[in-house]
């Protein structure tokens, strides 16, 4: 922090105000009144629980993602790992497998992938950043070197009934999202993990010298996010009942802006997951608002680029500073 | 740190000629060379040589923007989606159908908004101090957002001969975009390694606390260097765009990629103040030799559905020789 900072709007406003979460609780009532005003249909129960089948996948990756970014990192990769996982299941399955062994060669491909970034992160001691903007590249074009590009489809229904099925009112990919964020939940807070997540993200080179294995912590993190991505491939190939090279593309980017929007600095250390469901809830509702109101897509890209800029600036005046 | 990467005199040594990226880079470009006329001996057939120049121009243009930027320890991801929404804006301005403009003012128009988007981006970075990383990646999808609305979901086919000859046209026996990508070289050398920009450039990137103390423009000069970027994109697009008879809305769709991986793999370091322009140019030249190499060896579809595989791989490959080529910034 340095002495020239200007005042930041801390300074002004009451402290309970201007937590994020409470931001974006405001934030999402006024979303869903000006929605109301717009569009009524939109806000019918069937309707959002129709549309709600779209988000899990960004919600499963958002979690690790969180962590990722608590310690001070960054993957950009998950995209490319989740069509480099899905293409795995889709010829695997072609190949003859049974599609739980698929599945299961899809994870372990999603792990390694994201254990490889980890071992070069903390083995090169290169930014996260760099590295996961090269394997972007290296996973996807690997997905899309050995199929060919080509669509892999004709799963089984009892797969794709996984991806459509719903159970207690909530479809099966909702439950695993709940149990992964009880479990993340549980690590952050309870687990002595939690505690030294936050201290990477705040001071890595601190927590090296107090003999945290920072390194150990970062590759299991890494590779929990390439599983997550493994995961999230499934549950998309469930539903639409199709694999192909170029799924996930551009998926990083919504998963990124919920986090950071939820509250978590890019620097690293600061972040609550409630925050995050939130900004998944408010990315999700202004995503599927754009399409179901213009029915344009292209305003979607352009809506959640401007909503990642426009938080990390809400973020900087917040008070998270860049340290320098 | 001095621009070309290593002092006077060590450079006379042989051992500092064989660490160098640009020595290095210049082995595996002759012997890529060497190799391929073997192989097929039309490889080096003038016209065969032209098309490769021709196709790197853009790329050497916008990486000797890119490289500052990352001198100055930033990231600009956003030059692909850039590239495309000046395409849009450049299609529409000419095309008789759109807007209909006399093809100078669209050039001038195409310039002037790539200024105006890479200041955007210098703005947010130096005076928000948002991440560039996320100001870019933000801009890489809401630009490529903004070139579907400006396309409105058509292409545009047809630009004026004025603005086509720009792309295709040659002076002097030479294309034109050789000429201009002669131009922009020379410049950034100037800028590099004459003005007093270019040395704040690299003294802000090596050590930016210490460039603070010593009282230097830091926001003023990350803006600048965004800016340039965006201008040097919009000089590319000009160049590239007509040599097509159709714009439409996928032009510059991984191109940042492309030209981070030149950037990287001729030497410039990630943690900013090391970087130098023959080593860029280089491995702009390769990175898009690699291309027609792949088609010369006759893989076939492979050639398209292998490249990016190749590409990432190429960035890690430079990224992991870092340490190896020169003595590591401390963290």
């Amino acid at each position: 922090m340095d002495a020239f900072e200007e005042k930041t709007m801390k300074a002004r406003l009451p402290s309970w105000l201007v937590t994020p979460e409470s931001l974006l609780i405001g934030l999402s009532m006024a979303f869903w009144f000006i929605m109301g005003k717009l569009d009524h249909s939109f806000l019918q129960w069937e309707v959002q629980r129709e549309l709600s089948t779209h988000i899990w996948e960004t919600a499963l990756m958002a979690l690790p993602m969180t962590l990722i970014i608590l310690t001070g990192g960054i993957d950009l990769s998950i995209g490319s790992i989740m069509s480099l996982s899905a293409v795995t299941a889709g010829l695997l399955h072609q190949a003859g497998w049974p599609m739980p062994m698929g599945c299961l060669a899809a994870m372990v491909v999603g792990m390694a992938c994201g254990w490889l970034n980890g071992w070069f992160i903390t083995r090169f001691k290169v930014h996260p950043l760099m590295i996961t903007l090269a394997s972007m590249a290296a996973f996807r074009g690997m997905a899309e070197g050995v199929s060919q590009a080509r669509p892999l489809s004709g799963f089984p229904e009892s797969f794709t009934r996984m991806g459509n099925d719903a159970w207690l009112g909530l479809p099966i990919a909702g439950w695993i999202f709940a149990g992964s964020l009880a479990m993340a939940v549980w690590i952050m807070h309870a687990h002595r993990l939690g505690r030294c997540i936050h201290a990477i993200g705040y001071n890595e080179q601190a927590a090296r010298f107090s003999g945290l294995r920072v390194d150990r912590m970062l590759l299991g993190l890494y590779t929990l996010s390439g599983l997550s991505a493994a995961m999230a491939a499934i549950l998309f190939m469930a539903r639409r009942n199709t694999a192909k090279a170029d799924i996930g593309a551009g998926v990083e980017l919504g998963v990124i802006t919920a986090v950071v929007m939820g509250g978590v600095s890019i620097f690293g250390g600061r972040g609550t997951l409630a925050g995050v469901c939130l900004g998944l809830f408010l990315i999700h509702e202004t995503r599927e608002f754009v399409s179901w109101h213009w029915s344009r897509d292209e305003l979607n890209l352009l809506a959640l680029g401007v909503l990642l800029i426009l938080s990390v600036v809400f973020q900087q005046l917040l008070g998270h500073k860049r340290p320098s | 740190m001095n621009p070309s990467g290593s002092n006077p005199k060590v450079q006379q040594a042989w051992f500092s000629l064989l660490k160098s990226r640009t020595a290095g880079l210049a082995c595996f470009t002759t012997l890529i060379l060497v190799w391929m006329s073997l192989w097929n001996p039309t490889f080096l057939a003038w016209s065969n040589l032209r098309d490769i120049a021709v196709a790197a121009a853009p790329v050497c243009i916008i990486s000797c923007g890119l490289m500052l930027v990352l001198v100055l320890g930033e990231i600009d991801i956003s030059v692909g989606s850039m590239m495309g929404v000046l395409a849009a804006a450049m299609g529409a301005m000419a095309s008789a159908s759109r807007w209909h403009l006399p093809p100078g003012v669209a050039m001038v128009g195409t310039l002037i908004l790539g200024v105006f988007i890479g200041a955007i981006n210098g703005w947010l970075v130096a005076y928000l101090k948002v991440p560039s990383i996320m100001v870019t990646l933000g801009m890489l999808t809401a630009l490529r957002g903004v070139t579907e609305v400006i396309m409105g979901g058509q292409w545009i086919t047809d630009l004026p001969p004025e603005l086509r000859s720009l792309g295709t046209g040659t002076w002097l026996g030479i294309p034109i975009c050789l000429w201009v990508t002669a131009a922009v070289v020379l410049i950034s050398l100037w800028l590099i390694h004459r003005s007093t920009l270019g040395r704040r450039i690299y003294a802000i990137g090596s050590h930016p606390k210490a460039a603070r103390l010593a009282g230097l423009p830091i926001a003023r000069t990350q803006c600048l260097v965004f800016a340039w970027t965006g201008f040097l994109t919009a000089v590319a697009t000009l160049v590239s765009v007509p040599q097509l008879s159709v714009v439409d809305a996928g032009i510059g769709v991984g191109m940042e990629l492309l030209v981070v991986t030149c950037v990287v793999v001729g030497g410039t370091a990630v943690s900013g103040g090391i970087g130098n322009l023959s080593g860029v140019l280089l491995g702009a030249l390769l990175m898009t030799m690699i291309s027609t190499v792949l088609i010369f060896m006759k893989l076939g579809e492979n050639a398209t559905y292998w490249s990016r595989a190749i590409q990432g791989l190429f960035i890690l490959g430079a990224i992991l020789l870092e340490p190896w080529t020169r003595s590591r910034k401390k963290p």
